[in-house]
C-alpha cells in the first residue's frame, strides 16, 4: 500500500506542477480616441520604443506582435521594423524619433520624410513600449557528475511579469487613435529529479498574442 | 609493492607533459585578451543634400582607433575594441548623403590640388567608454563615444569645432557572447551619431553662420 502511494505521488506532483504552469493571467485594456479603418493596400508599421536607459522594447516582441497582426484572412500589411528604420533613417532612431504627435507634425513638414512615408503607404504607426521582468526567484538546484553518470536535484521557481503598451498614431490626422495595454504574469517551476523538467509560464508570448489580436481588431474598426 | 609504486611513477611521468600543456592552455585562456573588431553596415541618411564639395581627412589615430578595456581587479587588458575601420565606413556613408561631393584627403596639404573644395572636415575621437553587464550590473552592453568635429576652410582657417556624443546599448539577453553584444552596442552608438550629425549639422551655430554668409541656405 505504501509502495503504491509512492508510485502515485511523483506523477501527481508533476501533473500538479504542469497545471500550475498554465496559471498565466493576462489582462488587455483598450482606449479608443478615434475611429479607425484600414484597406488592403494600406500598411502599418510597429516600432519599439528604445529611449529608456534601463530597458528597451525587444525586437523579437515587436516582430511577434507584427506576425499576429499580419496573420489570417483579416491580416494587415505590416512593414518590418528594421526595413522601416533603415529606409526612414535618421528620423526614427532612439534619439530622434517623435515622442508625441506634435513631434510627428514637425516631421511631416519635411518633404523628404513625407515622400518616403507615402511610398510605404503607412496609414498607422504603432509604438510598442514595455518589458518583461523576472522576480521572486527562489529555490536551488545542484548537479553532480560522477564515474557512474550524473544528475540534478532540487527545485527552482520564479515569476515573470510583462507590461506592454501600444499607442496607435493615425497618419492622416497626425493624432493618436487610441492605446492598448497588456499586462500578464505567471509563475514558472523547475523541478529537477535527475534531469531538470521546466514548467514555464508563457507570459510574453501570451501578451504578444493578446496584444496582436486586439491591435488587429482595433485597426480594422471591429472593436 | 615496489613494482606497483614504480608503475605508478612511470604512469605519472608519461602524462606529465600533456597535463602540463593542458594546464598551461587553460591558464593562458583565462589571462588572454579578447579582441573585438566592430563590423556592420549603416543606412544612408534621408536628408536634403547641401550643394557643397567637402574634403575629408581621416587621420591615422581615427582610422585605426582602438580602445582597451582594462580589468579593474587584475589590471590586465580585458578587451581590445577595434572600431576605426567601422567608423570610417560610417562617415563614408553619411557624408556623401549630406554633401553633393566628397573628396577624401590624406592631409590638409592635399587640399590645394582641389580648387572646388568648400570646406574640410576632420572627425576626432576624444573618449570611448564601454559598459559591460558584469561591471555595471545592468542587463545591457553600452558604448559611449565623444567626438570632436573639426571643420575648416581649404586654407586651414577654422569654420567650426564642436563636440558630439554617441550612445548605444544592446540587451544582454539578445546575445550569446560579449563580442556580439559589444558589437551591436557600438553599431547602435554609431547610428546615433549618424542620426544626430545628419539632422543637426546645419544647426551648429558656426556652421549655420558660414552657410548663410556663403548663400548655401
Amino acid at each position: 500500500m505504501e509502495h503504491l502511494k509512492q508510485l502515485i505521488k511523483a506523477p501527481l506532483l508533476i501533473s500538479l506542477l504542469a497545471a500550475l504552469s498554465a496559471c498565466t493571467t493576462t489582462e488587455i485594456d483598450q482606449f479608443r480616441q478615434a475611429d479607425t479603418e484600414i484597406s488592403g493596400d494600406e500598411s502599418i508599421v510597429i516600432l519599439g520604443r528604445r529611449q529608456s536607459n534601463s530597458y528597451e522594447t525587444e525586437l523579437d516582441f515587436v516582430e511577434c506582435v507584427g506576425n499576429v497582426v499580419a496573420a489570417g484572412n483579416d491580416g494587415i500589411n505590416v512593414i518590418p521594423e528594421e526595413t522601416f528604420l533603415d529606409e526612414m533613417f535618421p528620423f526614427f532612431e532612439p534619439r530622434t524619433a517623435p515622442m508625441r504627435t506634435d513631434h510627428l507634425e514637425q516631421l511631416m513638414r519635411q518633404d523628404i520624410a513625407v515622400k518616403k512615408l507615402e511610398e510605404f503607404g503607412v496609414e498607422y504607426i504603432v509604438w510598442l513600449d514595455g518589458l518583461t521582468q523576472r522576480s521572486g526567484e527562489s529555490g536551488s538546484i545542484s548537479c553532480a557528475v560522477g564515474p557512474g553518470g550524473g544528475g540534478c536535484f532540487g527545485f527552482g521557481t520564479w515569476t515573470d511579469d510583462s507590461n506592454f503598451e501600444a499607442e496607435i498614431w493615425d497618419m492622416d490626422t497626425l493624432s493618436s487613435a487610441g492605446a492598448i495595454s497588456a499586462d500578464a504574469n505567471g509563475q514558472s517551476y523547475l523541478p529537477a529529479i535527475i534531469i531538470p523538467i521546466p514548467f514555464l509560464a508563457r507570459v510574453e508570448s501570451n501578451v504578444c498574442s493578446g496584444m496582436g489580436q486586439q491591435l488587429k481588431s482595433f485597426l480594422n474598426g471591429s472593436v | 609493492m615496489v613494482k606497483s609504486a614504480h608503475n605508478l611513477k612511470q604512469m605519472f611521468s608519461r602524462f606529465r607533459l600533456p597535463t602540463l600543456l593542458v594546464l598551461c592552455s587553460i591558464l593562458s585562456a583565462c589571462a588572454s585578451t579578447n579582441t573585438i573588431t566592430i563590423g556592420g553596415s549603416y543606412p544612408s541618411p534621408l536628408v536634403p543634400q547641401l550643394p557643397l564639395t567637402l574634403g575629408v581627412i581621416y587621420n591615422e589615430s581615427f582610422s585605426s582607433y582602438s580602445f582597451t578595456e582594462v580589468d579593474e581587479y587584475s589590471g590586465e587588458d580585458q578587451y581590445i575594441i577595434n572600431s576605426g575601420a567601422s567608423q570610417v565606413d560610417l562617415f563614408s556613408t553619411i557624408l556623401p548623403a549630406v554633401f553633393s561631393e566628397v573628396i577624401y584627403l590624406n592631409s590638409l596639404d592635399e587640399a590645394a590640388a582641389y580648387p572646388d573644395l568648400d570646406m574640410i572636415f576632420e572627425p576626432v575621437i576624444e573618449e570611448f567608454q564601454i559598459g559591460l553587464p558584469q561591471k555595471t550590473r545592468l542587463d545591457v552592453y553600452e558604448i559611449w563615444v565623444k567626438y570632436n568635429m573639426r571643420l575648416s576652410s581649404p586654407n586651414g582657417n577654422s569654420i567650426a569645432d564642436w563636440v558630439m556624443t554617441a550612445y548605444g546599448k544592446s540587451p544582454q539577453s539578445n546575445f550569446g557572447s560579449v563580442d556580439a553584444g559589444v558589437n551591436e552596442a557600438a553599431i547602435e552608438a554609431f547610428r546615433d551619431l549618424a542620426a544626430t550629425f545628419s539632422l543637426g549639422f546645419t544647426s551648429i551655430p558656426e556652421v549655420n553662420n558660414w552657410l548663410q554668409i556663403n548663400n548655401v541656405m
